[in-house]
């Protein structure tokens, strides 16, 4: 196990756990545009770390312009796609959260309720 | 190889979660959001795959799968407006 082999799985660990971080947004937070804004993260650096972390682990030159190519379209596409997608989502009117939490009020299911 | 193993399980685990997501969400919009990181995730999961199977061609279908994604995530913010722009 090399060094370079050793940095590839930090990497490839990195990436994945970007990962896992957007989907635990994409079940817990409250509404689209929220989620999207996990997503369009993940997309973006969770894609590039994995690929690089990949790469580590048997470096040819061929590979290398590969990723780089990976590299430059994931970064210019993934906030493409996520703008285009949360932009369709606001124009067919997707409801929108207000998140606001009284803590006077006994009630809990008013700090629940969008207003 | 241990390290491999674990990442393939947690960004399955994300997949999972997103399956759940698009099945479950309330709004067309959370669909679409969860496919867009699950074909993130199958991206990822198929980068991870060629290396354990010391493949060749693993960065050349990483290469084409990452531009259809973004042609993918386009048609889904299309398909949601129904057409319009």
């Amino acid at each position: 196990m090399t060094i370079l082999t050793i940095i590839g799985n930090v990497l490839i660990a990195a990436g994945a756990l970007v990962f896992t971080t957007a989907a635990l947004g994409l079940l817990r937070f409250p509404d689209a545009y929220t989620r999207i804004s996990a997503v369009g993260t993940a997309g973006g650096i969770g894609i590039i770390l994995v690929v690089t972390g990949a790469l580590l682990h048997q470096p040819t030159i061929p590979d290398v312009i590969k990723v780089l190519l990976i590299i430059a379209l994931q970064l210019t596409t993934s906030a493409i796609g996520s703008i285009a997608i949360a932009r369709s989502a606001y124009l067919v009117r997707t409801p929108l959260r207000r998140s606001s939490y009284n803590e006077l009020t006994e009630n809990t299911d008013d700090n629940e309720r969008p207003g | 190889m241990i390290a491999l193993d674990v990442s393939i399980i947690l960004i399955a685990i994300a997949c999972v979660a997103s399956t759940y997501r698009m099945l479950a969400g309330p709004t067309e919009a959370d669909r679409a959001i969860a496919g867009d990181l699950l074909l993130f995730g199958v991206i990822g999961l198929i980068a991870l795959f060629g290396i354990r199977a010391a493949s060749t061609f693993t960065f050349d279908i990483v290469l084409i799968a990452s531009v259809v994604g973004f042609l993918g995530a386009l048609s889904l913010a299309r398909a949601l407006t129904r057409g319009k722009r």
